[in-house]
């Protein structure tokens, strides 16, 4: 591999794990949402609406 | 600072991203090479925002760790643990880069280097952090047990960034943090915007995913405390 290989193999790494880090975050995210929307009382605002 | 908006969130994300995308167009055509490493020089504007990051992580989880155990308060834990989070992912991939850059410039992808080892048990501590969080059922137990590792852990930090000094190391000795020379004493003026442009561009993406991991903490805990009232 040159070097080039090199770089792009760090740089695919890194972006590539932060972006389907910050997927599985959203994920979370979305998942308790609902969740929490589910166990809320009827006509209280949920997730983040009412911040 | 932590605990945002939507639309804070929002702007901030959009702000990462925009500075991500700046600081790859920096590092990878406007940044000249190496004169000894070459291309694979640039490997550290991953490499240096990464460590320093999960240094600023675990930073916070010693602080939420410390303010945990002395008041108790619910969010200084989330703060620690989802600072714990991020602080793996950032010392995995500053292992990673070091692996991929060393192949070329040492020979080797790997050597029991003192700063190496000492970064390997780093995040080997606080892999054990997560777990110990998730093996005690009991919250609380598993908080103030998660705490006092928390501050544990943290006193390897000094003695990663002096190992260079204090062993005859593979790894190099700082080129920015060092107590001798200012960092435009010691790095091309180009290279150094590279790697400011580049740290920034961590800091922003790394404040954006904290708070979002933050809130799916808080959510979690307004989950359990709603089964708890439905249950009672």
């Amino acid at each position: 591999m040159g070097p080039w290989g090199f770089v792009s193999l760090a740089y695919g790494i890194v972006w590539g794990t932060l972006v389907v880090y910050l997927i599985f975050l959203k994920r979370r995210y979305s998942r308790a949402t609902v969740e929490l929307d589910q166990l809320r009382p009827m006509g209280e605002a949920g997730g983040d609406e009412k911040k | 600072m932590i605990r945002q908006s939507r639309k804070r969130k929002g702007i901030l994300g959009a702000l990462a991203l925009v500075t991500v995308l700046f600081s790859l167009y920096w590092s990878l055509v406007v940044a000249p090479p190496d004169a000894y490493q070459g291309e694979v020089q640039r490997i550290m504007y991953l490499h240096l925002p990464s460590i320093l990051i999960a240094y600023l992580s675990y930073f916070l989880v010693f602080i939420g760790s410390g303010l945990y155990l002395w008041k108790r308060e619910k969010r200084d834990d989330l703060l620690a643990h989802a600072a714990a989070e991020l602080g793996v992912l950032f010392t995995a991939l500053t292992i990673i880069e070091g692996s991929v850059w060393g192949r070329p410039t040492w020979g080797v992808w790997w050597t029991w280097d003192a700063r190496l080892t000492l970064t390997a048990i780093l995040l080997l501590i606080y892999v054990g952090y997560l777990m110990l969080r998730s093996l005690i059922e009991d919250e609380n137990r598993a908080a103030m047990a998660a705490a006092v590792l928390g501050i544990i852990g943290f006193l390897d930090i000094p003695l990663i960034h002096m190992s260079v000094y204090w062993w005859r190391t593979l790894h190099q000795p700082p080129s920015i943090l060092r107590p001798d020379k200012l960092p435009w004493e010691n790095v091309h003026p180009s290279m150094l915007t590279a790697l400011t442009i580049s740290f920034v561009a961590f800091l922003l993406l790394y404040f954006y995913l904290l708070s979002l991991r933050y809130r799916v903490g808080e959510m979690h805990q307004e989950v359990i405390a709603r089964r708890l009232e439905r249950g009672a």
